[in-house]
């Protein structure tokens, strides 16, 4: 018997259960919140047997036989749940976005091998699925020494507010195998595909360190994220439909690796629109179901705390993803300089 | 007067110089062609 929980019922948490759920092999999904009262809402909104389940700050008990749990916390919560679920034996996949978070559960690396179990490091968007992205670019590629990613959108206002402190925090680049903080450059009009189109998005450190990690021998690589500038409501409410943004509501990744292929230098891009918390509710789902043993093609057998773009195949990854409604586009065409 | 005289000499060259950059500049947005190509079944495997 197949099961795994889910910490955190927010936008992510709620459509993470809905694709556990909906996962041939996962038998049994809890849904966990720090409330038990919202834990029976979500569980009973579910309508599939879900079963709710109280998560303590502290010192957060899990019920018997969970073999991966998914976390969609707000940032900061993930550090404390993980190294439970590591003293518990359980794999565990987390959402958060945060860079010293990130960092933090990468520094799990050790205790999980110890313990024979794996920490999926970022299994949102970006990063997350950029860094799929990034690794299926670079390996049409013969040689790549460049990646760029970058996300548009974010899931609610927990995510909002992370990525407002993303944004505070000065940029962070890896440039000719150093990282190299940059507060002074400003955003760059990066497209995704319609109808989020283009954007302009700023650098920020999250996910570098996992960008480079995944794609050993790269010269430079950078993150940017940019989303849609919080509106007063009011004026939200004026604005007539036709001149409302059409992408506001969307999310987006886009991953650019150029390199060598043959003779000559060559750039392969691939991006991916969806609603945002559905696309990092299905990235995260399809990882934890990984973890738990329910996909043994999707993820790579190696133990300890990594990024997604070390620790899966990119291939049946996004063949998953796809066959879930999150669909990956190629860029085909050429940019004349 | 000179003061009035300095200033339309001084506005005089902005505008040929403006005349330069504009005429003979270089700097614009690379033009793209292309689009977006959904990833189907034969390009997972």
């Amino acid at each position: 018997m197949t099961s795994v929980l889910i910490a955190g019922l927010g936008d992510v948490g709620v459509r993470t259960a809905r694709q556990l759920l909906d996962t041939p092999g996962i038998d049994h999904v809890y849904v966990a919140a720090r409330s038990q009262k919202h834990a029976d809402t979500v569980a009973s909104a579910l309508h599939d047997g879900a079963t709710p389940w109280e998560l303590s700050h502290h010192d957060p008990v899990f019920p018997d036989g969970v073999d991966a749990i998914a976390s969609a916390l707000p940032p900061h919560d993930d550090l404390t749940l993980a190294q439970a679920a590591l003293r518990a034996g359980i794999s565990f996949a987390s959402a958060s976005d945060d860079a010293n978070e990130l960092n933090a559960l990468v520094g799990l690396d050790a205790d999980a091998r110890a313990a024979g179990l794996r920490v999926l490091v970022g299994c949102g968007l970006a990063p997350g699925l950029s860094d799929v992205l990034a690794r299926h670019a670079a390996g049409a590629l013969d040689a790549v020494d460049e990646i760029h990613v970058a996300r548009w959108g974010v899931a609610g206002e927990t995510c909002a507010e992370s990525a407002r402190r993303a944004h505070r925090d000065p940029g962070l680049e890896w440039r000719d195998g150093a990282y190299v903080h940059d507060r002074h450059q400003g955003p760059e009009l990066v497209w995704f595909p319609d109808p989020v189109g283009a954007r302009e998005c700023a650098l920020v450190a999250s996910g570098v360190e996992l960008l480079v990690t995944a794609n050993p021998g790269l010269e430079r690589a950078t993150v940017r994220l940019g989303g849609p500038a919080p509106r007063v409501g009011v004026r939200r409410a004026l604005t007539p439909p036709p001149r409302r943004d059409p992408g506001a509501s969307w999310g987006a990744v886009r991953a650019e690796a150029w390199g060598q292929r043959g003779d000559t230098r060559e750039t392969v891009v691939y991006g991916v629109i969806e609603q945002t918390a559905v696309a990092t509710g299905t990235v995260l789902g399809v990882a934890a179901a990984a973890l738990a043993g329910g996909m043994p093609d999707v993820t790579t057998p190696t133990l300890g705390a990594h990024g997604l773009g070390t620790a899966v195949n990119a291939l049946p990854f996004l063949a998953e993803l796809a066959r879930r409604g999150v669909k990956a586009a190629a860029f085909e065409g050429a940019t004349i300089a | 007067m000179k003061a009035f005289q300095r200033g339309l000499l001084v506005a005089a060259i902005a505008v040929a110089v403006s005349a330069v950059v504009r005429v003979r500049g270089k700097g614009h947005v690379p033009p793209a062609t292309g689009g977006w190509r959904e990833l189907q079944g034969p390009d997972f495997r």
